[in-house]
Formats: structure tokens, sequence, C-alpha cells
């Protein structure tokens, strides 16, 4: 049995109140809390270690270099690839989507060729690939969503569309949806097709097996998996990176440099140009750790409860609509809402005058909302430290909002 | 306690906004929308006389109270006003209107119904 009050203890910012209440943080789609552990290793690490990695000879240089690549061997066990060498660090999600298109995609694809992408991409797993599509004259095709919120025939589509790239997210943002993704990887890689999964909203909620996805490319960020922000990760087989070109060029990443050439570092040194965020990877690092010593089963479990437990009391509030699956089971941690007659910006103000912080708008997803008909909606979303009487605050704080704007 | 930004003159605004119709011979349009969250604002004017006058004005809106409130207010302010004077409407006084309780990240919303009315005035201008 997990201990939730212990859970909780260990994030310092959920004692804190806000506008005189205590803190109610349903926003961790867009960033996780950080656990004191995280805190302590990035502080420790300015305070104890601080050096350039993989540069000095001296002792400093050294430990740093040590505990940043002992990171990696962390990150790749928690996701299950085959060798650290596969973990490209990079700034986050979006910075790891673009190192692809414009290393693999520029290598790889050719005028006509078609990208399959999805209705509900975050904007990071579409914009790129529109400015690829424009530089190379690309078809980008796209999956639909039906109204209950998951993709609709994917497997047709992608057997239909035979692309080049398919490139989807694994947990949706805003509809809360896990789509198939080893299903889609497999009839992908059947027509000949690369694979790229957004992971950002997966990785701290489900427990994320690269090598069984089989997917080619795997993206995802530290800061919404408890981690600090300004830095994510790239996973991709060793074989792919070491056909890739460089993304960035500068230091690190370089083996000779003369000067009308060079020749460029193994992977994952090949795509981590310029000195990296050190701080950055050591507080990832304890982030793993943290969500590793919890176990991303029992973490999965706690969180289907409590999104489970959501959405049956909200459903309850009359007026209030609620989009994506709604059978726990294919939902992550997020629930998006409408209520009547309430723009998602007024409900989010009186919720925050109650503490509690949820998201409104099109939450990087404009096609999407576009789908569902509707401007904009309210956010809910959920992390491990979450409990069920935050969840009444919510249903309560909705209620009053329904009093402030009456007719 | 917050002040409430959701006073009763506000929200009396957002339940009965004025002037919000749409207007059938304009003298110019202008939309604007809050990026932040997609709501779409239409202004229309009707201008005459010398110096020209707002003569008439209308609002159609997609839009959150605060916007649908703000722009309410802005077009019972702006009627019979010149060029000139629409020149001197400042932020400050938009906040004022509606109570000056506003959170940061509202602020976008409240100056919504003044970027339409700066476009508009651009647009009767180019005609």
């Amino acid at each position: 049995m997990v201990d939730l009050t212990k859970i909780r203890a260990d994030f310092p910012i959920l004692s804190r109140k806000v506008n005189g209440h205590p803190l109610v943080y349903l926003d961790n789609a867009a960033t996780t809390q950080k656990p004191k552990s995280v805190i302590e290793t990035i502080s420790n690490y300015y305070e104890t270690l601080n050096a350039n990695v993989h540069r000095g000879v001296h002792r400093l240089a050294e430990e740093a270099t040590a505990k940043y690549e002992d990171s990696r061997k962390k990150v790749a066990k928690f996701i299950g690839a085959s060798s650290p060498r596969e973990i490209v660090f990079t700034r986050g999600t979006t910075e790891a989507i673009n190192l692809v298109a414009y290393s693999w995609g520029e290598a790889n694809l050719k005028a006509g060729d078609t990208i399959l992408l999805t209705i509900m991409e975050h904007h990071s797993n579409l914009v790129p690939w529109q400015l690829l599509a424009q530089r190379k004259g690309l078809h980008l095709d796209f999956i639909p969503v039906t109204k209950a919120g998951y993709l609709k025939d994917p497997e047709r589509m992608i057997r239909k569309f035979r692309p080049k790239l398919l490139a989807f997210v694994q947990v949706s943002n805003v509809l809360g949806t896990i789509n198939p993704a080893q299903d889609l990887i497999r009839v992908a890689h059947e027509v000949g097709a690369t694979v790229l999964v957004d992971g950002a909203q997966a990785v701290s909620h489900l427990p994320v097996r690269v090598k069984e996805l089989d997917c080619d490319f795997y993206a995802f960020s530290g800061h919404k998996m408890l981690g600090p922000t300004g830095i994510g990760v790239l996973f991709s087989k060793t074989a792919l990176l070491e056909e890739m070109p460089p993304f960035l060029g500068g230091g690190e990443m370089i083996k000779e440099v003369f000067l009308r050439e060079s020749r460029y570092a193994e992977p994952p040194y090949k795509f981590e140009a310029g000195t990296p965020d050190i701080a950055g990877v050591v507080g990832l690092g304890a982030a793993v750790e943290y969500l590793s010593g919890l176990g991303m089963e029992v973490i999965r479990q706690l969180e289907e409860e409590l999104v489970s437990y959501a959405e049956a009391r909200l459903a309850k509030v009359k007026g209030l609509m609620i989009y994506g699956p709604r059978r726990p089971a294919d939902r992550g941690g997020v629930i998006a809402f409408n209520v009547e007659g309430i723009h998602p910006h007024d409900l989010a103000t009186v919720l925050d005058q109650d503490g509690i912080a949820i998201r409104s708008g099109n939450h990087c997803a404009m096609p999407l909302h576009e789908r569902l008909g509707v401007v904009a909606s309210a956010r809910a979303s959920f992390a491990l430290y979450n409990t069920k009487e935050e969840i009444d605050l919510l249903v309560e704080g909705i209620e009053r909002a329904k009093k402030v704007f009456k007719r | 306690m917050v002040t409430d930004i959701y006073r009763e003159e506000v929200l009396d605004h957002a339940r009965n906004p004025r002037n919000r119709r749409k207007l059938s011979q304009p003298t110019a349009v202008a939309q604007v929308s809050n990026p932040l969250c997609g709501d779409t604002l239409s202004l229309a004017v009707v201008l005459g006389g010398n110096p020209p006058r707002v003569r008439e004005v209308g609002f159609e809106a997609e839009a959150c109270v605060i916007s649908v409130a703000a722009a309410s207010m802005l077009t019972e302010k702006i009627k019979g006003q010149t060029e000139a004077d629409l020149a001197g409407l400042t932020e400050k006084e938009i906040f004022s209107w509606l109570g000056g309780a506003l959170t940061p990240s509202r602020v976008e919303c409240a100056l919504l119904p003044l970027k339409a009315l700066r476009e508009v005035l651009k647009e009767a201008n180019l005609k």
C-alpha cells in the first residue's frame, strides 16, 4: 500500500498556499512538481561537483562526467532501451522532434513522400513536420479522431497512406487517450515506415519499454516527469543514430576538426553539441530514480484509480462535458472538459481564487479543438501525488463557478 | 480574500452586453483573436461628421467574461468620440472600468477590445 501522505511530503511546493488556500495542483500535464531529492541533487551538483563534462582531466571534471553518464544509464534502463548509447539528451520533447525532422527527415525524405500524423498531436509534433514538408515538398496526412476520442481506423490509415514516417502521440495531452502504440508501430513497420512516438504525457504515467514498442524514435521531456525544465530525451536505435547526419554543430559532437571539414563523434555525442545542461541531466537522473523507487506499475495503478474517481465525480456535474475515452483503462492522467456557459479561462480564474490550478485554453492542440468543435477547454491533469480530496475540491470549485456565472 | 474580478458590474456587462450586434453598413470592421485561448472578437464602427465621430458601434465575440465585459464597456464609452479622443484611450482606463483586479494572465483578455478598436480605426483610415 502506498502512503500518499509520505509521497506528498517529498514535494515541498505542495505545502504552499495560494490565495489563502492550500495549493491543489492539477496542471501536471503542463509540468509536474519536483521532489526534494531532485531539487537537492541539482543544488548538490552545483555545490560539490560542478565542472564541464567530457573535457577536463581534473577530478571535478571526471566526477561530473561520471554523474552525467550515470543519468544516461538510469534513463536507458527506465525506458527499457538496449543501451545508454541510444539516449540523446535534448532541451525537451520539442527539440527531440525537431532533431529528428532536421537530421533524419532532411536525409531520408524526398519530394512526394508522405508523413502520417494524427489530429490529436500537440503542436510540437505537428509544426516541425509542417516546416519539413514545406522545405522538401512532402505530403502531410492525418489519422482522424472519433467522437469518443480514439484514433479512427489507424491501422487501415497506415496501410492506405503507406507513409515514410508515422509520428504520433502515445498519450494525448487533451483527450488523455492512450493510443495502441505497439500495434501502430508494427503495422507501420510492415509498410516500411519509420516511427516516432511523442511520449511526453506517457513516460511518467505508464511503464514504457521502448524495445518492446520497437519504435524508431521516442521523445520526452524531463519536466513532465518530476525532473527539471530544459532537459529532454530522444531515444533512437543505435543503427539509426549512426546513419543520421548531425543536427547542431560545435564542441562535444566532434572527433576531429579541420578548417574546412570535421569528423563527428559517435552517437549519442554526435547530437549533443555544446556544453549540455549538466545539472538538468543530473536532476533528471534523480527524477528517474524517484519514479523507479515507487515503480511505474504502482504509479499507473494509483493514477488510474484517481482518474476514474475524477471522471465519475465530474460526470455528475450538471452541464459539464468530458472529452476523450470514458474507459479509465484507455485514459492517461488527463481530463479535459467544458462547463456549459462558462469560458474555460473564467473557470480557471475562479478555481485559482480557491488555490486550484488547472489549465485552460487549447493546450497547444488547436486542430484537435477544432475537431471537438470548441475554441478552448479546461483541463485537470494528475500526477502520483494528487488525492481524491483534491478532486472533491475541484468539483466544489466548479459548482462555485457555476454560481458566480449563473444567468 | 482575493479582490473579485467578477464583480457584479462586470458580470452584468457579460450577461447583457451592450452593442453586441452586427452593423449592416459599417465604415470598417476588424477581427482580432487571443492566441492564448483562440477567442475572437470583431468590432464594427460607423464613422460620420467632421471631424469624424463614432456614430454607431457593434461587436461580436466568442470570448470569455472579461473580454465580453470589456468590449461592452468600451462600446458604451466610445460612442460620439472623435479619433483624437479615441487615441487618448489607455489600457489603464480599461483596467479601471473592470475594477483593476485582473491577474497578469487575464490582461490579454481585457485588452482584446482595445486591440480591435485600434485595428478598426486603422482600417477606417485606409478607406
